[in-house]
């Protein structure tokens, strides 16, 4: 059973111009993507700056409107036409991507992190205090930080506190939306690993958004390559790593830095030929628009968007 | 045993409550206040002005200081009026307390009013953006091209006896609408940060993100447009009165006061007629300014002395 199903999501932006501020076009930022992500695991949506994967998970998390498509948490349907708005912020949270401006620099710590349970459980102040005080020692800051400011901490540290948020109601699933990007090298790996720890004590999934792959490889389970708001493969980990079909995902594969320098030149020469190749058989995977083919089933994991004639 | 136990909780409160102080804005203003001399001197100035004109106009009797007094024209400062008398054989002195309260109370109430509507009506427009960000400024566009100044002068002529209250509404009808756009242009940047939108995924309403997540962080900028149209409300009710469009000569104010040195020779030959309230408006102003840029700084961490 899949925890989270968007089928068919939509997301389209008008664009205003002429005279009276017609809608003349419109962008469309998501056209077209399904996935399923099961409970406990870890889903990853990859692809370059603009390819719609931020617009996706903030669809799910019912930040941005949706244009078409349907979106299913645990067979609620999270964006009914009619009848009652459903509240889902409960199980569904999310971490942010720039863990500078996703914390409010004039509230306190205690106050950011116990936002959450003034909004939803009824608490005396003393026994918040103590949850949060857990929360934060659960993500590996001193409880004397209660009572400071964002400002105080370091990039890391803050984006910890952001965790600490998320995970305040335990909820089911997470939307990280490029969680490390904003962060250094060393401390990406810190924060990482420590979501990979609470997802496994909590047995969380995970909806985590990068354009990094060495960082995907490193957490999903499943991952769907996302290019100009469509999905061009999808498929597990091996699937994608080991035997990507679709060129713009061989491409991205192909950028991936190979750490061993006594490879640098084969590494190199392999990235020129896939580079070769995607501008000479870039027509081949995209129709006339430029736009990604419907996904096909190659097996039964594994899913790329090629041309009808197979 | 059960000693050393309460002992120890109270030990423990201690530490509770020595972590749980974090300072507070009035702690921070005040410690802001005190690094800058100047502020300081303007902050006690304004409190002991207030204090006084308003504790010492409830004993004077303004019947009896705006009744003309034939026997008592035009004297120079004497033991008798502390600073001389007007044409009317008024007192000045007493003039000038009253007329000080007067100014000072429509400066409050007028920037008390205009900012609240202004503040509420800006940001709400800025948060919600869009269709409501367009009814509610083509709402504020009508009010800004209404020729203010001459509807506040038709309301002073027609309406035949107006109090500081009435006058203060009027005022505040025409001068929310700065205040409105500026915190709206505000607001409309402050809504596009992630904080916003983390606040609507953990579950708060629009009304509690706006008043506790959104203005907290735009109130540096409310505190000096408060502080600084404070001085500049002052200013408009002083200039008012000065053309004869305020207050009547029955109920005094700076402006009216000011207004005597319209004619050329009290400007050059009775001084303490006039000076005293130039000389009050301008150090009324300065004070509130450097009151404002204090404030300004306390608001704003990186901007701190203290």
């Amino acid at each position: 059973m899949a925890l989270l199903k968007v089928d068919d999501l939509k997301i389209h932006f008008p664009i205003r111009g002429g005279i009276l501020n017609r809608k003349i076009d419109e962008v469309r930022a998501v056209d077209g993507v399904s996935f399923e992500v099961k409970e406990g695991q870890t889903y990853g949506l990859v692809g370059e700056s603009g390819s719609g994967k931020t617009t996706t998970g903030k669809a799910v998390m019912g930040l941005n409107s949706i244009t078409d498509g349907d979106i299913y948490f645990e067979d609620t349907h999270l964006n009914a036409k009619k009848g009652k708005k459903v509240d889902v912020r409960k199980d569904v949270q999310m971490i942010f991507q720039d863990p500078y401006s996703s914390l409010n620099p004039r509230k306190r710590v205690i106050d950011i992190v116990a936002e959450p349970f003034r909004n939803y459980e009824k608490m005396s102040k003393s026994e918040e205090k103590e949850k949060v005080k857990d929360l934060l020692e659960r993500v590996g800051i001193s409880k004397d930080s209660l009572f400071k400011y964002p400002h105080e901490f370091s990039g890391g540290q803050r984006q910890r506190i952001g965790v600490a948020r998320a995970i305040a109601l335990n909820p089911k699933l997470i939307i990280a939306d490029e969680p490390v990007s904003a962060l250094d090298v060393s401390v990406q790996a810190q924060v990482l690993n420590f979501l990979q720890d609470i997802q496994k004590d909590l047995n969380l999934t995970l909806l985590f958004i990068a354009h990094d792959l060495g960082v995907i490889k490193h957490m999903c389970d499943r991952i769907g390559i996302m290019y100009q708001g469509r999905l061009v493969e999808e498929g597990q980990k091996e699937d994608i790593f080991n035997n990507p079909q679709h060129i713009y995902t061989k491409r991205l594969v192909a950028a991936i830095p190979d750490v061993d320098p006594r490879r640098r030149e084969e590494h190199q020469r392999f990235r020129a030929q896939v580079k070769e190749e995607y501008q000479q058989s870039f027509y081949d995977y995209f129709d006339e628009n430029g736009m990604a083919y419907d996904l096909r089933n190659i097996s039964d994991t594994h899913k790329v968007a090629l041309p009808e004639r197979g | 045993m059960s000693n050393k136990q309460t002992e120890q909780e109270l030990e423990q409160t201690v530490e509770e409550t020595q972590i749980e102080k974090s300072p507070s804005g009035m702690k921070i203003f005040w410690k802001e206040i005190l690094k800058d001399k100047l502020a300081f001197i303007s902050l006690m100035f304004l409190v002991l002005t207030s204090l006084g004109v308003f504790g010492v106009s409830l004993i004077l009797d303004q019947e009896q200081i705006v009744t003309v007094d034939m026997f008592a024209l035009h004297q120079p400062p004497s033991s008798e009026f502390w600073l001389g008398t007007d044409y009317g054989g008024r007192d000045i002195f007493g003039q000038l307390i009253i007329g000080t309260r007067n100014s000072l109370a429509i400066g409050f109430l007028v920037t008390l009013m205009s900012g609240f509507i202004g503040i509420v009506f800006g940001v709400v427009s800025g948060y919600f953006g869009g269709h409501v960000d367009n009814v509610m400024m083509r709402i504020v566009d009508f009010f800004m091209v209404l020729p203010n100044i001459m509807i506040i002068i038709v309301f002073v002529t027609i309406v035949p006896k107006y109090s500081v209250w009435s006058f203060s509404l009027v005022m505040t009808a025409f001068l929310w609408m700065g205040i409105a756009r500026l915190i709206r242009s505000r607001a409309l940047q402050e809504k596009e940060l992630d904080y916003v939108q983390a606040s609507r995924t953990l579950g708060s309403s629009h009304a509690k993100i706006i008043f506790t997540q959104v203005m907290p962080n735009i109130t540096s900028l409310i505190v000096v447009t408060m502080t600084l149209n404070l001085a500049a409300n002052i200013g408009i009710e002083s200039g008012l009165s000065f053309l004869g469009f305020g207050f009547p000569e029955s109920t005094p104010s700076l402006g009216t006061l000011l207004s005597y040195a319209t004619n050329p020779t009290t400007l050059e030959q009775r001084w303490w007629i006039w000076m005293p309230a130039a000389i009050l408006i301008l150090i009324l102003m300065l004070s509130v300014r450097n009151v404002g840029e204090a404030l300004k700084r306390a608001a704003d961490a990186r901007q701190r002395r203290a």
